[in-house]
Order: structure tokens, then sequence, then C-alpha cells
């Protein structure tokens, strides 16, 4: 860690803390991965205290999903219907009947728009709410909430089911990363979550080997207290051990310990199951959850696609999500932010496809004191680009981070000392709030 | 070699600083004596010395103020000043009525009483009226508010005095001078002019006006900025008394240790101890080959009496293939080896670019190949190996290494392209920062939008230096270089006809048809279209009055002006005309006086034994971060060009010295010494090792003597090159513990901070446990070994062996009924009777196989249990040797007495000794004493 100053000629803050704290000028003398959990300046007055992002990977179309142009001409107007919802004038496509019943619960953000074609700068652009930048990762919502709100006391800050794909903690470093499942949940299955579930052994058995390491791992004597490492791996080891040992942390996974109420809201298929399970563990205490449905690619065969898999997968899980918040009264205290990467050509192609889009795509947003029951923005007649001014991902992302009291705003440092906003462009959207 | 002279004139100018302190200089009228009192007496101010630094000082042109890209209050000035131009348009051309300067009523100016606050100005007051600062301002106004870029010319360096500060107490109180010297020979007292920063604020602070305040112990650096001049001043505060003559003896056998110990000398910091033999075995063999010492290898190594026993092990493992690995798997780091970033859409998945370059740095490295060649061979990369050579032919010597029958080995190639093939590199800024940041340890990058905030770097030098890099391609070469007929065009076109590829069938996928083919024109060698790394100098074309006007309207920021490529620090590249802009480039990487290349490298293998560079972070050298040690830093960088960039001299030259093998124990001096390298600096294992440390300490006894030979599953070495995370298990565990994704130009993607999900990991995840109990995939463990060899009887030690072997198959057979019972048939949404029918029918045999599976694992469960479970019984000697095989292979050291007895007691305390054996082993894996190195 260096002790000089960042890109813009100002010193960090907290630098000031850590070097009065070592004593002598000869480096660092605080562990920085010490001061870490929930070090940022949350507004307690904001609804959300925690989040729900769902990935659609692969880029959803817009037009055969949140909004639909019955009015456009064949060339792309799609083969699915409108149906009604039980918000008076939202309409939506006819393969997403659960989620027509919820429709007050959430919000519908059409016209946003952004540049990026292509798969993987999209998915940076979306999981970040920052255009990609060839000097720069920065960090996903995950890890800026892991960082800002820290950990519940038994339970990892961040988890991906199954997992968050590649650096999912960009410059803010692994100490912000998400605890990965590996595996997604299935029906009425306990799942043996890796490194939490206690395989065959019992909670004796896990005070036993934490004192057996503790008996052996002397080598350091008094110096492990002052040394920084040190520290923080003996730190890291009690905390573990609690979480071990926490029938919280392992009931928060058990998705057969769920009431048949709620659990029958939702289907057997995994993405729901992971759903079922993001509501779990934000009940239990954990921050952030990110979940995966992919196979939104549809280059060739769009329609049969999406209503024979995709769409009822969709569904199922999201309404199953949606009504089991409410039902848990946990609706205004968690944000929820699904998104692709991109939406998908308004024009059909010649294999009844649609082709990558980033001109229009939509969001869905949630919770966290976000109004349900709306449309937000608009697409232009044949959904080819915003109808009006556009919404940017930035936004969406301001929006979300804001939902959670963190601003938006607020400034990092990069390891290379470049100042960076959490959201370096976007304005919170007036109407969710 | 005749450009070389102009390269270097700079540069020399800005690292060394000729010794010219006068004491007539330093007599030199201060900034307020010069402009302060009656305005009319005042001096002429200059635009370019006095009024855009004193802007500058008075933070006016900072991120929080006018420097920012939006401005403030309509009014903007370049970010740390240093666009004259655009500053003095700025401050002087009014585009509404506000009148920011008003020649016929200076005073009246908003610039002039903005910072007087006589008008709203959010900044506040800046300045007193009748201050010299004011004084200035105005009179610079009255005077015409004149542009003097040209008439100042050139800055040439700054000097400081005193040179170097060593206080005796805290609140010591010194005032440094500071002499501006420009190219036309005048020197001016700019101390009120400059900029002062302090590295580090519990050590120093600098006051306004150039007074250095000491606050505590320790030492750090003040930096003084001015016009284009950066100058640190060491500034300490010894921390103990041990100053001097009252420094005890320290013996130095290495010139590495005579330099650190006259710096500690200085500080008053005492080196710890050397290491003991185990610490130094456990650290060097981890450190040079990424791995632990073998079990054999300690007792060995414990046993040997020489004296140059240290030496004749560094020497030995600099030979071994871990070393090659170890170090291409670092060069990989540096040079950004991102298998995301070099993957090519239409080849089959695993093809393994990455892996290619991976194993071209490897072969070098075993080879001991001189640094400068290796550079070479990635700056000059070029898809086509010689300048004639076809496309036809660059296609078919790239498929001459993905054959099956024969292929040709890429490292044999001269030189190897994928460093430009990057998809994050298509922007030549883009590659200009990657070249800075790979060659250079250079961070240029703030200068593609502003001054260098801490370097002499501007824009315009940015911008010169990417000049370099514009005519640098990757991608689709559709000119048909060269004679023959073949291109990218007419070879893509032939595959899609191979593949019947029909443009309006929705149901065809162009890549999915592609595929195939491509894989098996690979595997015959024969081409395919291949993108590739080229050069193409853009013709230089004179655009007409008429033509520019009309590009700037369309585009506000045309440039209808060549920019001449010109070397960082150096001249331009003018006189030459070379087709390849890269080979000027290298000839100024190698030449022994760029003020870079060899201390970027010294620095970085110092951070990788270290943990700390002598510049930190080792990959930001710039002016404001000077080396925590100026005179060890030349030595090194020094003696690796003199040594003719031989790697192994560098690595030989550090690990040789006392001060590589100091012990981590501290003394009352020292303890919190962290850059001044008096002591080790414990430091969590890189990703990488703490994978294999763990297979290693797990395996079974042959494996191990594999595991140290064999490179091929070894995570530092190429296993990890492709798509990582799907191998070996061990993708989420790299990730949790921070291998690098290579693809930020900074060494800090590496990271090794300890994070609680790496501890649940080493505790209890069931990768981790498989490996110690030997039931991951394909590997069998030493415990799981121990559990077949002492068994009771040899009955039972069968029936052990024959358990394990049911056990294995049963594993199998239960992750594929899972599988199974995933694939369970869905019933059909609606009512359409063939269609409900079929999924009967798909059911009932679903079903079927279910039921089968399921008797089968319930046979193999009971046969299991009817295989007595060995209670081994092991005599005091074979426990004894248990305990110290645990130890030997985890922490690379005999267990003390005490250790021993109380393992003696945990073991027969278990259900059964191995299981007891066990235990241990998973414990000492999860000590602090083997995360770390000590």
């Amino acid at each position: 860690m260096a002790n000089h100053t960042y890109c813009d000629g100002v010193q960090r803050r907290d630098f000031l803390k850590v070097g009065a704290l070592s004593g002598f000028g000869l480096g660092l003398g605080l562990p920085q991965f010490l001061a870490k959990a929930g070090d940022g300046a949350v507004n307690p007055n904001a609804k959300g205290k925690a989040a729900i992002f769902v990935r659609l990977s692969g880029g959803p179309t817009h037009m055969d999903t949140f909004d639909l142009k019955p009015d456009a001409p064949d060339t792309h107007r799609g083969e699915f219907k409108e149906i009604k919802t039980n918000v008076p004038g939202v309409r939506f496509c006819e393969h997403l009947p659960k989620l027509a019943k919820v429709a007050d619960k959430f919000a519908i953000l059409r016209g946003v728009s952004h540049t990026l074609a292509a798969h993987a700068l999209g998915t940076q652009y979306l999981m970040t709410g920052n255009r990609p930048l060839p000097s720069l990762r920065f960090p996903s919502y995950g890890a800026v909430v892991s960082k800002e709100m820290g950990s519940a006391k038994e339970l990892p800050a961040f988890v991906a089911v199954p997992n968050q794909g590649n650096d999912p903690t960009g410059f803010l470093g692994v100490e912000y990363g998400p605890f990965e499942t590996g595996a997604a949940p299935r029906a009425g299955v306990r799942m043996d979550v890796r490194g939490l579930a206690l395989r065959g052994i019992t909670l004796d058995e896990v005070d036993r080997r934490n004192n057996l390491v503790a008996k052996y791992d002397q080598a350091f004597g008094d110096f492990a207290k002052d040394d920084k490492i040190l520290a923080g791996m003996d730190e890291f080891s009690a905390k573990a051990y609690q979480m071990m040992r926490s029938t919280k942390a392992r009931e928060a996974f058990d998705l057969t310990r769920e009431s048949p109420a709620i659990s029958g809201l939702f289907d057997d298929q995994s993405f729901s199951q992971s759903c079922l399970l993001a509501t779990r563990l934000v009940q239990s205490g954990v921050k952030f959850v990110t979940l995966n449905l992919g196979g939104w690619d549809t280059h060739n065969d769009n329609f049969n696609r999406l209503k024979t898999t995709n769409l009822p997968a969709l569904d199922a899980g999201l309404s199953g999500l949606f009504a089991t918040l409410e039902e848990k009264g946990m609706l205004e205290s968690t944000s929820v932010f699904v998104t692709g990467e991109f939406g998908r050509t308004p024009k059909i192609n010649a294999r009844t496809g649609r082709d990558h889009y980033p001109r229009a795509m939509f969001c869905l947003m949630a919770g966290g004191g976000m109004k349900g029951g709306q449309v937000i923005g608009a697409s232009d007649a044949k959904g080819e680009g915003p109808k009006d001014k556009a919404i940017t991902p930035d936004d969406v992302a301001a929006s979300f981070i804001h939902s959670l009291g963190i601003d938006p705003t607020k400034e990092y440092h990069t390891p290379s000392g470049r100042p960076v906003m959490i959201v370096r462009d976007g304005t919170v959207i007036p109407e969710l709030f | 070699m005749k450009i070389r002279n102009l390269f270097f004139t700079m540069a020399a100018a800005a690292v060394c600083l000729p010794a010219m302190a006068t004491e007539a200089k330093e007599k030199l009228p201060t900034a307020e004596q010069r402009f302060g009192g009656k305005i009319e007496d005042a001096e002429n101010p200059s635009f370019r010395r006095h009024v855009v630094p004193l802007a500058s000082k008075l933070g006016c042109s900072g991120r929080e103020c006018h420097g920012s890209f939006q401005g403030r209050g309509g009014f903007q000035l370049s970010l740390f000043g240093y666009d004259f131009k655009k500053d003095h348009t700025a401050i002087t051309n009014d585009t509404k009525d506000d009148i920011r300067v008003d020649m016929d009523n200076p005073a009246q100016s908003m610039f002039i009483q903005k910072p007087l606050k006589q008008i709203k100005h959010k900044g506040g007051e800046i300045y007193e009226e009748g201050s010299w600062e004011h004084n200035l301002m105005l009179k610079w106004i009255q005077e015409g508010a004149k542009l003097d870029v040209v008439e100042t010319g050139a800055f040439d360096r700054l000097e400081i005095f005193p040179k170097e500060i060593v206080a005796r107490k805290a609140g010591e109180s010194i005032q440094l001078k500071v002499l501006a010297h420009w190219a036309d020979g005048t020197v001016e007292d700019v101390t009120q002019f400059t900029r002062f920063r302090t590295n580090d604020e519990s050590v120093t602070e600098a006051h306004e006006g150039g007074r250095v305040e000491i606050k505590g112990k320790g030492d750090s650096h003040i930096v003084a900025f001015y016009d284009n001049g950066v100058v640190p001043v060491p500034v300490m505060l010894p921390v103990s008394k041990l100053v001097g003559k009252d420094y005890p003896k320290v013996k130095t056998h290495t010139k590495v240790d005579a330099l650190v110990v006259d710096k500690l000398r200085k500080v008053g910091l005492v080196p710890s101890e050397t290491c003991t033999d185990t610490e130094f075995l456990r650290r060097v063999t981890l450190d040079v080959t990424g791995t632990l010492p073998t079990s054999d290898e300690v007792k060995k190594f414990l046993a040997d009496n020489s004296k140059d026993k240290r030496t004749k092990k560094i020497n030995q493992l600099l030979q071994r293939p871990a070393y090659a690995a170890w170090w291409a798997t670092k060069l990989s780091d540096f040079t950004g080896n991102s298998p995301q970033q070099i993957r090519v859409n239409n080849l089959p998945r695993d093809t393994n670019l990455s892996g290619m370059w991976y194993d071209w740095l490897e072969h070098r490295v075993a080879e001991n190949v001189s640094y400068d060649k290796i550079v070479e061979g990635i700056v000059m990369g070029s898809s086509r190996t010689s300048p004639d050579q076809t496309f036809e032919e660059m296609c078919e010597e790239m498929g001459s290494y993905f054959r099956d029958k024969n292929p040709k080995g890429f490292e044999e190639r001269e030189n190897m392209p994928f460093f430009w093939a990057r998809r994050n590199l298509r922007q030549p800024e883009a590659k200009a920062m990657a070249f800075a940041y790979s060659f250079l340890g250079v961070r240029i990058q703030c200068a593609n939008c502003h001054k260098h905030p801490f370097d002499q770097w501007t824009q315009q030098d940015f911008k010169s230096f990417q000049a370099f890099f514009t005519p640098i391609l990757a991608g689709t070469n559709n000119r048909s270089e060269g004679k023959g007929n073949m291109d990218y065009r007419t070879l893509t076109a032939e595959l899609r006809k191979e593949a019947n590829y029909d443009r309006n069938d929705p149901q065809q996928n162009l890549n999915r048809l592609l595929r195939p083919i491509i894989e098996k024109r690979l595997k015959a060698g024969e081409p395919i279209p291949w993108q590739e790394v080229y050069i193409r100098q853009r013709v230089q074309r004179k655009y007409t009055p008429e033509q520019i006007a009309r590009f700037k309207r369309r585009n506000p920021n045309f440039n209808a002006r060549v920019i001449t490529p010109r070397v960082l620090g150096g001249e331009d590249v003018l006189e030459a005309k070379y087709e390849d802009p890269r080979a000027p480039l290298m000839e100024w990487l190698r030449a022994p006086e760029n003020p870079y290349f060899a201390r970027a490298f010294v620095n970085r293998v110092w951070a990788h034994y270290f943990g700390r560079g002598i510049v930190e972070p080792a990959d930001d050298l710039n002016l404001a971060n000077p080396p925590s040690n100026e005179a060890l830093m030349d030595h090194l960088a020094k003696g690796f060009v003199a040594s003719g960039y031989d790697m192994k001299w560098v690595h030989r030259e550090i690990m040789n010295s006392d001060t590589y093998q100091r012990s981590w124990r501290v003394n009352e001096t020292n303890k919190l010494d962290e850059k001044n390298f008096s002591r080790y600096v414990l430091r969590r294992l890189p990703a990488e090792v703490v994978a294999d440390s763990i297979m290693q300490a797990t395996a079974s006894d042959d494996r191990v003597e594999e595991f140290v030979t064999n490179m091929d599953t070894r995570m530092i070495g190429s296993a990890s090159t492709t798509n990582y995370r799907g191998r070996n298990g061990a993708a989420y565990m790299l990730q949790l513990f921070g291998k690098p994704l290579r693809e930020n130009n900074c060494d800090c993607e590496r990271t090794s901070s300890p994070t609680l999900l790496q501890t649940i990991f080493t505790r209890n995840d069931p990768e981790m446990l498989a490996r110690i109990e030997g039931t991951a995939r394909g590997s069998s463990s030493w415990i799981s070994e121990l559990r077949i060899t002492h068994g009771e009887s040899p009955r039972d030690r069968a029936n052990a062996a024959k358990a394990l072997q049911l056990r294995r198959t049963l594993e199998g057979m239960r992750t594929r009924a899972k599988r199974f019972a995933a694939n369970k048939p869905r019933k059909p949404e609606g009512n359409n009777p063939a269609q409900l029918k079929q999924f009967q029918a798909r059911l009932k045999t679903y079903q079927k196989s279910m039921a089968k599976m399921q008797g089968t694992i319930a046979g193999y469960e009971k046969r299991i249990a009817e295989l007595v479970p060995p209670k081994a019984k092991l005599s005091v000697k074979e426990t004894d040797a248990m305990i110290t095989e645990v130890f030997l292979r985890t922490v690379s050291r005999y267990p003390s007495p005490d250790e021993m007895k109380s393992a003696k007691a945990d073991v027969a305390a278990a259900k059964d000794p191995i299981t007891g054996v066990r235990d241990l082993l998973w414990a000492m894996l999860n000590t602090k004493e083997f995360m770390v190195n000590h």
C-alpha cells in the first residue's frame, strides 16, 4: 500500500487515520482489510436494507417481454399478444401471466438505452452502472453494497447463486467479493452449501477442530497481535468459526424449512428455487444476493424458445419472489433490480431471431421504497429507441444504489489513486421514489 | 544508434540533479519581495512562470475547483495547470457579458474580484487585497494579460535546498528554498509559487511557503511541484537513538546489505537476525518455485552442514522447472496475459492462446533468455513471422502449432504477437498505457486526460508517445499483403461454402456450423482465417483548409496536425523513418540509459521477494514516488543492465543477501518498519501457491514426487492459464485468494489480503476436505493411503482398500444419480394428447432407471458396511513418524517436543489413529504458519 497522494492531488482521508495510528512513518500500521465492513455512511432513513439483483444474461428482448408493440408492422411486432395486469393500463406479454397478477409490486422501465452491443461490455455496464473503461474495472453492485453496508453477524454480506462471473469486485478488491454457492438449489432438497454445510460432522466436532487449530497455531506468539496480516487472519478465523456453528446460517440455505404456503409460490426449476433462496437469505441478514437466469441470446428461433423455456421460468421465479417478499413483509426493505445486458433488435431477422440491440431495453425495479405498479419511460413506436429522453443504465444504477441509502456520487479511490464515484454519470430517477 | 543521443537529453535532466548550489542563487529575491508592496514597483509578472503556478498553488486549478472537467461557475482551468493556451483563453476570452478580464479597468475584472471575494465567489476569499498575490494578478492584467509561453522558453529543472532533511526531534521546522532554472539561463526563487506535498503526514508536513514541520519518527519525502518540475526531498526523524556513531556494528556481506544498512543507520533501524535454516528453506522454495519444500528436502537441508548450503540451494532452485513456471506466470501478470482478452470467437473453446503465451514465456525463462530479448519478442510481435510472408503462409504457420500430427512448438517462434492482440487494447491510447505499465512500470494514464499530477508528463507527452502505437493493428486484415491469392475474405468464403451456410436459413447458426470445420482444419493443420497483428503506417494526408473546416464542423476535436512519435522523456523520432514504429521504441527500451526499463523489472523482482518494492507500488515509478533507497535501486538496475539483462543475476543478487534472509522476529527499533527492509515482513501466500501447497501437503507420496517435477497440473504453471475457473475445482479457490485477471494494467490486481471467505474455504469447503480425504476427483491422498496401509491385519488392509475403491465407485454413482434426477422429464403444458402420452412413456422409463440406480447404490452401501472398517493400531514409532510428517508437509519443519507431546495425545484420543492424524493435518493447514510466508 502506497502512502502517497492520489491522482487528484488530494490525500485520502482514511489514510490520515491509519498513518497516525501506525506511530512510525515506516509504512502502514493498521490492516487495510479490517477497516472494511460497513465503513460507508449509509443513510439510515433509506427504505432498502438489502438487495436482490437478477441478471438475465444473454440480453432479453424487450419487444416480446415487457415492451410489446402490437401496432408495429409484421417485420417487428412478433408473435406474442399483450395481456392485462392487475394495474390498469399496464400490459405486457401473455406468457407472463403470474407476473401480471403482481404487476403492482414492481416498476417497468422502458426505453433504457446505451450503445454497447457486445455481451461482455454490456454486462459490465449493467452490473456496475458504469460504462466500461479499458483502464479500470468497476466493482459490481454487490461489492459496493458489502463495502458500504457490511455483513450480517453469522452470514456473508454478498452471496451469488450460483456464481457471479469474472471479477465481481473490480478495483475494490477481494475483501468485498461474493460467497458463491457454486450450485443452484433444487426443490425440496436441503442445500449443502459449500463451506457452511457440516457434512456428517457434529457441532461438537466443529468445536473440537477449532480448539485444535488454536493449539497448534502458536508459531508467531504475541507478534500475531501486532502484525496486520496475522491479526486479520485471527479475526477471520473467529468469524468463520462463528458462522460454521451458526444454525441461522445453515437454515438460511435450507429450503426444506420453508412453509408450504411460501414454497408453493414457486415451481421446481432452479431459477425459481434460487429466487426462494434469495428471500430466505435476505431474511437472515444477507445484504446482497445475485441470481442469474440465462438463455436470452435468441439470435434464432426466438419465439419458440421464449414461450417454452425462458418466459415460464422468469414468470414463475420472479412472481414468486415478489409475492414472497410481500408476504413476509420484506418488499419495502428489499431493493430488487432485474436486467439483461441489452435489448434485442426490434426487426425480426431471417432466422426468426432477434440480435443484440442496446438502443432499447427494459429493466424492472421493485422494493426498497421504489414505487411499483408503474411504467417509467417509453420506447418509440417500433421499439427502436427511447421515445423521448432515454433512461441510461447509469440512471437505473444510481436509483438502485440510492434506494439502499448509499450516495451514488460517493467517491472511492482506486489502488492507482484515481478518484471514482460509485456511479459516475447517473441521476436518480425521480418517478421511482 | 544515432537516434539514441536524441532520446536521452531530457530524461537525464529529469532524473539527476546536477549539483549547482551556489550561495549567490540562494539570495535571489522571493516572490513576496518581487511582487509585494506598492503595485507600481512590482515586477511585470509572467503568465507561465507566475500566474499559472500561483493559481495552481492556491488550488484554483484543482479538481474540486476550476480544474474540474465541468469547470466551476462557468470557468474551467486545465487540471493541475499545464495547458497554458487553454487557460489563457479561459481567463481572457469572454464569451458572455461577464468581464473576466477587463483591460480598461483591470481592478474590475472578475478574475481579480472573485478571489478577493469582492463579488460572490463559491471558493471564498483566496487572498487579501494588497497582498503580493493580488498585486501579481492585477499587475499581469495591467500589463496586457499576455500569454508568454514562447517568450519564456523551455523549463529546465527545479533545484531545492536543503537536499535532505535529517531531523533530531519532532516539532522541528525547516524552511525549503526552491529555484527554477529555465533553458534561457534565468534562475528564479519560486518557493512561494511551489506546491508542496508530504508523502506521509505522520512523519512530516509541508506548510504554506515551503516550511517543513517534523511530526514523528520515520522517513518519508516532501515533494515540490512547479511548472513541469517534480522534486522529492527526503525527510527523516530517526526512530531510535541508534544512529551514526551509536549504531551497532552490523556485518554486511553483500553490496545489497551495505546499501540497505547505510539507510538503516540513518533512520536508526537495527536489522533483525538472519532467519533459521528451516525458515530459509521454506521461504526460498516458496518464493522461487511457488512450492513448499518436500519433507525429504527439509530433512536433507537441515542435515547438510556445508557452509554455503543456502547459496547452493538458491542456485539449485533456479534450475528447477517450477522456477520457470512461476516466473512465466509472474511475467504473464506483468504483460497482461488475459485468456478473456485474447479469446477468438470462432475458435473452438479449448484453443488456448493464453497458454501459448505462457509457454512462450516459460520456455525462455527456463533457458534464461535475457530479459530485453524476451521483451523484444513481445514488443516486436507480429502475426507474420517475416515481412514477405503471405496470408496463406501465415495461416499455414499458425496451423502448424495446432495440428495433431507433429505440431510445431509455438515457443520456438521468435516473437509472440498476442500482447497486441488483446481486445481491451484496441485503441492506441490503451496500447500506450499497457506498454508503459508492462515495460516501464509507469502509470501514464493520468496524462491521457490531464497533466500527470505527480510526474512530468503532460497531455502532449502522452499524445506524442501514443503516436508510436497508432500503426499497430490487430484484427481482420482484409488487405492481401505480399503475394498470394488467399486473404481473410476469400478463406472465410471458402469455409462458409464448406459448411453449406445459407444466410437465409433461420435454423442455421454460423458459428456453430463453422466450429467443427475449424476444429477439423486445425487438427489437420490446414489454414483457417486467422485475425492478425500487423503494422500499417497511415498515409499522411494533406488537407485543404476547406476540408479541415468541414471536418471540424463534424468533430470539434478534429486536429489536422500529424503528431510525431516521441518516447517518454526523450525527443521526437523524426529523422529515421522506420517501417515498424516499434523498432525505435525497442531500441529506446533496452538502451542502458533508459530511465525505467531496468528499474521497473528489478523493482518488481524486489517486490516479489519482500512484498513491497523499493518503489512502492512497484508499478508506479514516478518522480513524486521516489525509491525508499535510491542507492539500492541504482545498484540493482545498473547491475541488471551490466549483466546483459540476466534475470537470474537479479534473483541471486537479492536472495544471497542477508537482507533477504532476515528473520520476521522484530526488535525494539524495527517492529514497525515495512519499507526499509530491516526485517522480513510476513505475507499471505499468493493464490496459485495456496492451491498448489494444499495439493502438495495432502497428496500421496508418489504424487508429491510427480508434482514437484511435472508442471502440467500445477496452478503456478500452465494449468491456470486457460479458463482457470473450470479446472481441477480450483477455480473458486483461485478467485478467493486473489489471482489476477490481468486486465487492468496494475500489479495490484494480484491481492494478498486475508478474507473471511478464504478462512471458510480452508476450514470447511468440500474441495478442501476432499483433498485431505483423497475423495477429490482422480486423486488419492496421503491420508487415504495411510488408511489402506495401516489396517490391523492384512485382511483388514485388503478390506479397507476394497472399501475405498467401492466408495469411489459409489461416489461416482451418486453423482450420476443426482445428475439423472435433475433431468426428470417435465410435464408439458397444455393438453396435447400426443405430447402427454410421450411424457408418460418417458416418465416410466425414467422411473425404472432411477429405481435400478437406487438399487445398485443400496447394494454398494451394504457391501461397504460389511467390510470391517480398519482400526489401525500404530506403534509409537509409526505414530511419531506420521505426526512428524504432518509438520514437515505443512510448515516444513519438525514439531517441537511440546507439539509432539500434545499431538500424540490428540491422535490417541481420536476414534482411530489415522483420523487423529487427519485432524492434525487439517489443523496444521489452517494455521497462520501454513498460510503465510515467513
